[in-house]
């Protein structure tokens, strides 16, 4: 071997070897290494920049494979560094996306708040009005009522009003004559035999137009009143009064007034209408009287 | 045809061998191009990131940008393409990280704002139930 051969592959192996330093380990690339596995460990950037996590990953790759390669310093620290940037890329567009879906989350939240509240409202007001419609409701039924008992009342009085204009003409017929005692019926002395306490037909009749009275006005009270005039004993004509008021009672009876709506009492001579001392006067004071009581519908009859 | 005399021998083809192989290594390292389809990425990506909202959110990251974009365009004056390339590629990088670290900013306090609305939002709602 020459000295000229050793010197030209001496200068070769020098050049190679400064093109092709392998030193132990570079520094920046275990830095991105480092950066790498971090990112991929890290859920956030895994799940939102997947696309670019690979890019740095393949990036590394490619730095890893220049280091082993035995490429200059340089360029492993140049590939190191646009892995670490790459990592970088990868992190911040993770870090941007999760913000975002925070964003939406908030602004999904705020519409269902603010559903919720509209919701709140409507229902709220829906309440109200139901509340207020019920109250209406209310309302109308008791001014129907109202008007319902106005007309019943209206009708009330204009029934009261009719039964005491057919009273009144029922009793015209049978001379009756309105008294502080209330309305009274005088059955004379004729429609009796003389002395006895029999109706005459002429008396049944009238008994026929009282109990009318009694069956337009079912609430009607009256009493009946026996008077004689002074022949005779006291004694005898009360007791002449007495059966005279009772055969009344018995003949209303008869047409169909109930009995508990009468009462009989026999006045004998006590209360004469009439001069005794007359063949007429004595005449009058010979009755029966049909006291119908005064009622209070009687009031509104003018 | 008249060989030259140190060829003839075993170590003399080793050697041209070997010399040859240099040749080729040594053009390895120094036949790289003008890198210029890196250095207009570059310059297009760093110019996008100089926006006012990066250089209020990211000012340093933006700023490696421009340096590493100027050192890009000193290294292809100098000649040196290789390094002009590494340096085009990483300000190419450094202003997408700068982009990217402002848009997560403004994010983030984005985010922090809608969730600050949701609570006011919340508390008004339960003020007016209680009421």
């Amino acid at each position: 071997m020459t000295t000229r051969h050793f010197v030209l592959a001496a200068l070769a192996a020098a050049t190679l070897a400064a093109c092709s330093t392998v030193p132990d380990r570079n520094d920046a690339l275990v830095d991105a290494r480092a950066r790498v596995t971090a990112a991929q460990s890290n859920p956030q950037v895994a799940t939102l920049a997947p696309d670019e996590l690979q890019r740095a990953t393949e990036s590394l790759r490619v730095a890893q494979k220049a280091w082993s390669d035995g490429d200059k310093t340089a360029t492993v620290n140049h590939l190191s560094y646009m892995t670490v940037q790459r990592v970088a890329v990868a992190t911040q567009t993770a870090s941007s996306r999760a913000s975002q879906a925070v964003t939406a989350g908030a602004a999904a939240d705020r519409d269902k708040m603010r559903l919720a509240a509209r919701t709140d409202e409507a229902e709220t007001a829906q309440r109200q009005l139901a509340a207020s419609q019920q109250n209406n409701a209310q309302k109308s039924a008791e001014l129907a009522a109202a008007e319902a008992t106005a007309v019943f009342d209206r009708d009330r009085v204009e029934r009261s009003r009719a039964r005491a204009a057919e009273l009144e003409a029922q009793l015209a017929e049978l001379n009756a004559k309105k008294t502080e005692r209330g309305i009274v019926v005088t059955l004379g002395d004729v429609l009796f035999d003389s002395g006895q306490s029999r109706l005459l037909p002429e008396g049944v009749r009238n008994m026929a137009k009282l109990a009318a009275v009694f069956k337009s006005d079912p609430q009607r009270r009256a009493s009946i009143e026996g008077h004689t005039d002074s022949v005779g004993t006291s004694r005898s004509n009360a007791d002449l009064s007495q059966r005279r008021a009772d055969a009344v009672m018995a003949a209303l009876l008869r047409e169909g007034v109930a009995a508990d709506h009468l009462s009989t009492q026999g006045y004998g001579e006590e209360n004469p209408t009439a001069d005794n001392g007359t063949a007429s006067g004595r005449q009058m004071n010979r009755r029966v009287e049909i006291v119908f009581a005064p009622e209070r519908d009687d009031i509104i009859v003018k | 045809m008249h060989t030259p005399p140190f060829i003839r021998t075993p170590i003399a083809v080793l050697a041209l061998a070997l010399a040859s192989t240099l040749v080729v290594a040594l053009g390895g390292c120094a036949s790289t191009p003008v890198p210029s389809t890196q250095m207009a990425v570059a310059e297009a990506a760093v110019q996008s990131a100089n926006t006012g909202s990066t250089s209020a959110d990211a000012p340093r990251e933006l700023q490696l940008a421009m340096d590493k974009l100027a050192m890009a365009r000193q290294a292809v004056s100098s000649k040196d393409f290789e390094r002009a390339a590494q340096l085009a590629d990483e300000a190419q990088i450094d202003a997408q990280v700068a982009e990217l670290h402002a848009q997560s900013t403004r994010s983030r306090k984005a985010a922090q704002e809608s969730q600050d609305a949701a609570r006011v939002l919340r508390e008004e709602i339960t003020r007016k139930t209680v009421r």
